[in-house]
């Protein structure tokens, strides 16, 4: 492969031409337009949140406990505590603005292993067709049919239960149960999309020619269909990166998620619920308020890029 | 004759706009017509030329960013349509205007049966119901000559073949008795032999009615004709408005007259000349030049026609024409066209002037050769009747049958459906450096044909083989040098290059991949193939969507090429393209053949593109052979009677042509449940008793390798065809 590099920049380069008509698309709706600048604010926050946190340590007890907000939005003022603290005294603002890292992390690179591997799947079965793709459809299809959150909240309770000798693969993979549970969820639902996309192109006369010069078939589904099956990757990449973040706040909201104390947003929701939810409303509604607005940025930042691509198909 | 002096549709300075990215495109300018009733008026261009806008506009139909600008006129029997309100259009529409589209079996509602929704048309139009709705049906039903009207009622659309759909779309329009008729491009889908009895049909009941009707075509052949006036069209504007007979034989536009000697006439061939064509493309309709609109692709253009926009000027014949020259060029002697645009020199490499034409001739070696090799068993010696030089392919009893799924009831009573024989024990010979057409309706089974022979399609059985090696059945188990030998060029540009690799990347591939080149050798060779299908080098870097059909084609036809093919398999490739861009392709293959030696298999449902690429012809029926031929014997007699009613259905771009059309029925027996005997004689005209349907006929040999497959011998079919030979008549 390595003799056909200036093609390879080529058609990639042409993939990158499209995004970019994308990303400009975007802009011109305002609702999306919106929704991108959100997704982009808390990406930043991800991102360099140690930085931003005005005490950027997740369990800094040091403060008075149960601080109203100093947040004055009329005068424009920050104050001390702008969220208020919570009932052990750690600051919500900073908290807040640290969950952002870790909800980014997990969803985000839950979404890339779900979006990878499931459109390597789904090309594959797409092309291959025959027992194959019958055999691995009825599999997806049958994990499609447990519901999503149920699957996830089984998965992490028996993974979690097991004992690993420390510092050994598996029990590095325990430490990331949720990341693995988000891939394995989502890949069959990205293999599905790419699958059927995939049926389409491989009628096109360009694979055909392809296949009379006798290219492999490595090289006929990423080379000659990956590029036109991309753009409808794409969309789903942004789709189920709204998912995965409501899953994960979902997960740890239920206790299934990160443990304490770290500054997971859903976390943070649970253990402010309850009895503790009069003491100090604000620890559970900054974070609750969080999730919500980055869902609904993500949904819209994805139906721009929806949009965006099927005008451009 | 009262009647004809009164106009029925009056269209003046009408201009067309669509608003695209908030800027007003005028895609049709200043368009004028006048039609009478019970005439039939043509329009004729390319696509994009603007005739479905105007057909849309005509009935107020535009989508809504279109606009008919002000200072139009459209009036129809003396009303101002362009006032009328939605509701007073929708009643016009409902008994007065009707549209015969082009895709029926999308025009037709799939989950309505027949019955019911033409008979909401009848309901629309006259609020008849009931019985006498019923029977005003079956009689219109009848007039279109819809084979078994009662049980065609009872149907839905996807149980009707392409050619009864159309008849019931223009059943419902006929069945409120219209003063107007649109019809756009209603035969385009369709099959020669189909076309032939719509045209029939369309001819006959619009003398009976009086309906006034504009025929949108882009095909030359059926404006002929049909129609009695022709209005040309070229990027939304007028070229020439003419008498059909006039603008054939005299035309006045260097447009109409490019358009008309670029059509293959039957019979025509490679051999006697280059076809005419026109070079470049049409302008874009948002960077329309300041002069003529057709100034850049004109061999007669001077300063002055790209300069000034020639106005549409009234000739003395009931014609008009925009063009500057026109007088001129109507000259018994017209000035000579500018060397740039004299075809022959840029187009097709200096073909058939100075380079002697290719082509082994028939030796000694051959000639023992042929004597040596077994005859087919065929019943006739093909062998010795393709006279011809060394056998490239050679496909023998090659045979396709697509399973059929089982039905429960069948899976119940232990029964296998009959699959689908899509080819059936075809017997195939290739000649080194020569062109095989191959034509037949839609499910004739050729392009499943060609798909075995190139190895899409697995066989199910039989024998091919290549010089005298044995050819896998897939193309995944072939070997390279099998590979590089046969390639091919598909029907449909728009989908035969990845719209995401340049032109370069496509044409280097093959040449990286079969002929083991490097990267700097198979860029030069990429560029060197460019050049020789006349592309710039420039379009190397380019993309397939920043290219043109007839361009894009041309990359499919440098990539085919590329592995230096002995033989290179054409599905259709010219049927999507436009007639100007289509004879520029033609000359293009006829000249790389030459250089090249290649063989072609040339596939095409249309006979005068087939007849005049193609050095043997075989025409196919329900996946047989049912005649062999050098190409020329097609167009004359003998002939089979399938190729008979193939070669008589043409419609030739010549009005003063006429031929005693031999009309098949509609509908091709499926595959699946395929007729004895004969497989023809459930549709032959010249069935001559139960031999035919129980006896498969036998080759009956004739003059230079001709074979046919027929109960009655040549001699007799020559006297019963004679006189019917199209060719003869149209000279």
């Amino acid at each position: 492969m390595a003799e056909d590099k200036p093609g390879q920049a080529g058609d990639f380069s042409r993939v990158i031409v499209a995004l970019q008509g994308m990303i400009s698309a975007q802009l011109r709706h305002p609702q999306s337009a919106a929704g991108t600048l959100a997704v982009a604010f808390f990406l930043l926050l991800a991102l360099f949140g140690p930085q931003l946190a005005p005490y950027p340590k997740a369990n800094d007890q040091r403060h008075d406990p149960r601080v109203p907000p100093t947040l004055d939005i009329g005068a424009f003022q920050l104050g001390e505590h702008p969220f208020g603290t919570d009932r052990l005294g750690r600051d919500v603002y900073s908290r807040v603005i640290l969950g952002a890292g870790s909800i980014f992390r997990i969803a985000g690179l839950g979404t890339l292993i779900s979006v990878l591997a499931g459109s390597a799947l789904g090309l594959f079965m797409g092309y291959q067709g025959g027992w194959v793709d019958e055999v691995l459809g009825r599999v997806i299809d049958a994990l499609l049919a447990i519901p999503a959150l149920l699957l996830a909240l089984v998965l992490v309770g028996i993974i979690r239960n097991l004992q690993f000798e420390a510092g050994s693969w598996q029990a590095a993979l325990a430490d990331n149960v949720i990341l693995l549970v988000i891939s394995l969820l989502y890949i069959p639902i990205v293999a599905r999309v790419a699958r059927s996309t995939t049926l389409d192109i491989k009628t096109r006369e360009f694979v055909e020619a392809a296949e009379i010069r006798g290219e492999s078939k490595f090289y006929i589904i990423f080379r000659e269909i990956l590029p036109s099956v991309a753009p409808s990757l794409v969309v789903e990449a942004s789709l189920r990166f709204s998912y995965a973040i409501f899953l994960v706040a979902s997960l740890g909201f239920l206790g299934f998620g990160a443990r304490p104390p770290s500054p997971d947003w859903g976390l943070m929701v649970n253990e402010n619920r309850g009895g503790f939810y009069q003491l100090t409303p604000w620890a559970l509604e900054f974070p609750a308020l969080a999730i919500a607005i980055l869902v609904i940025a993500v949904n819209l930042m994805s139906d721009g890029i929806r949009r965006a691509v099927q005008k451009g198909a | 004759m009262a009647i004809t002096t009164r106009s029925l549709l009056d269209v003046e300075r009408l201009t067309i706009s669509y608003e695209v990215n908030k800027r007003w495109i005028p895609a049709v300018r200043d368009f004028h017509l006048r039609l009478r009733p019970g005439q039939i008026v043509g329009l004729v261009g390319e696509s994009g030329s603007g005739k479905s806008t105007i057909a849309l506009a005509l009935m107020r139909y535009l989508s809504g960013n279109g606009r008919v600008e002000s200072g139009g006129l459209l009036r129809f029997a003396g009303e101002d349509l362009l006032r009328k309100s939605d509701a007073e259009m929708r009643r016009l529409w409902a008994k007065r205007v009707k549209f015969v589209p082009q895709n029926a079996g999308a025009a037709l509602n799939p989950s309505i049966k027949i019955g019911p929704q033409v008979a909401e048309a009848l309901k629309a139009a006259d609020a008849i119901d009931g019985d006498a709705a019923y029977d005003t049906m079956m009689r219109v039903f009848h007039d279109v000559r819809l084979a078994d009207p009662e049980r065609v009622a009872e149907r839905y659309p996807h149980e009707l073949s392409g050619g009864m759909q159309q008849r019931v779309t223009i059943a419902m329009a006929l069945i409120s008795n219209p003063e107007l008729l649109i019809m756009d491009e209603p035969t385009t889908g369709l099959d020669v032999t189909t076309e032939a009895a719509i045209l029939d049909l369309v001819r006959g009941l619009i003398a009976e009615r009086g309906t006034g009707v504009i025929y949108i075509s882009h095909n030359l052949g059926v404006i002929a004709q049909l129609c009695e006036r022709v209005v040309v069209l070229y990027a939304g504007e007028i070229m020439e408005e003419a008498p059909v007979l006039d603008l054939f034989q005299a035309p006045r536009h260097p447009y109409t007259l490019g358009l008309i000697s670029s059509v293959p006439k039957p019979g025509q061939s490679k051999r006697a000349a280059p076809l005419q064509s026109i070079a470049g493309n049409p302008p874009a309709l948002t960077r329309l030049p300041g002069g003529c609109v057709f100034a850049e692709r004109c061999a007669w253009a001077i300063d002055i026609c790209r300069d000034k926009r020639p106005p549409l000027e009234q000739l003395a014949d009931k014609r008009a024409v925009r063009c500057h020259r026109w007088e001129e060029l109507s000259q018994p002697h017209p000035p000579t066209p500018s060397p740039r645009h004299q075809m022959p020199a840029i187009e097709i490499a200096g073909r058939g002037t100075t380079k002697p034409i290719r082509r082994p001739a028939p030796d000694a070696k051959s000639a023992t050769e042929q004597a040596k090799s077994p005859s087919i068993a065929m019943g006739g010696d093909l062998e010795g009747g393709w006279q011809a030089d060394e056998t490239l392919l050679r496909a023998d009893n090659l045979n396709k049958a697509f399973p059929v799924p089982r039905s429960l009831r069948e899976l119940l009573a232990r029964t296998a459906p009959s699959p689908i024989r899509a080819v059936d024990g075809v017997d195939l010979h290739l000649r080194a450096g020569r062109t095989l057409g191959l034509v037949g309706e839609s499910g004739s089974g050729k392009t499943t044909l060609a798909r075995l022979i190139i190895g899409l399609e697995e066989r199910s059985g039989g024998k091919l083989e290549l010089l005298g090696m044995d050819v896998r059945n897939h193309v995944r188990d072939r070997s390279q040098d099998v590979l590089s030998k046969i390639q091919m060029v598909f029907q449909n540009p728009q989908n035969s290059l990845n719209p995401y690799l340049s032109v370069r990347q496509a044409i280097r591939r093959p040449l990286i991949k079969l002929r083991r080149f490097s990267p700097a050798e198979a860029d030069a060779e990429a560029l060197a193939l460019l050049a020789r299908v006349n592309l710039r080098p420039e379009y190397a870097d380019r993309y397939p969507d920043e290219l043109s059909g007839g361009e894009k084609q041309r990359v499919a036809i440098a990539r085919a090429f590329a592995s230096d093919p002995d033989l290179i398999i054409c599905d259709e490739p010219v049927s999507a393209l436009d007639v100007s861009v289509q004879s520029a392709v033609l000359n293009l293959l006829a000249a790389l053949q030459d250089e090249h030696g290649s063989a072609y298999l040339f596939i095409s449902h249309n006979l005068s593109v087939v007849g005049y690429l193609a050095d043997t012809i075989a025409v196919m029926y329900l996946g047989q052979l049912v005649e062999v031929g050098e190409a020329r014997e097609l167009f004359q007699a003998p002939y089979h009677p399938y190729s008979e009613a193939l070669v008589s259905a043409i419609p030739v771009a010549d009005p003063r042509h006429s031929t005693a059309r031999i009309l098949l029925s509609d509908d091709l027996p499926s595959a699946q449940n395929l007729p004895s005997g004969c497989r023809f004689h459930t549709r032959c005209p010249r069935k001559i008793g139960e031999i035919c349907e129980r006896e498969e006929p036998p080759w009956r040999p004739g003059d230079r390798g001709h074979l046919i497959r027929c109960h009655i011998p040549l001699e007799e079919l020559t006297s019963l065809q004679s006189g019917s030979n199209p060719l003869e008549k149209a000279d």
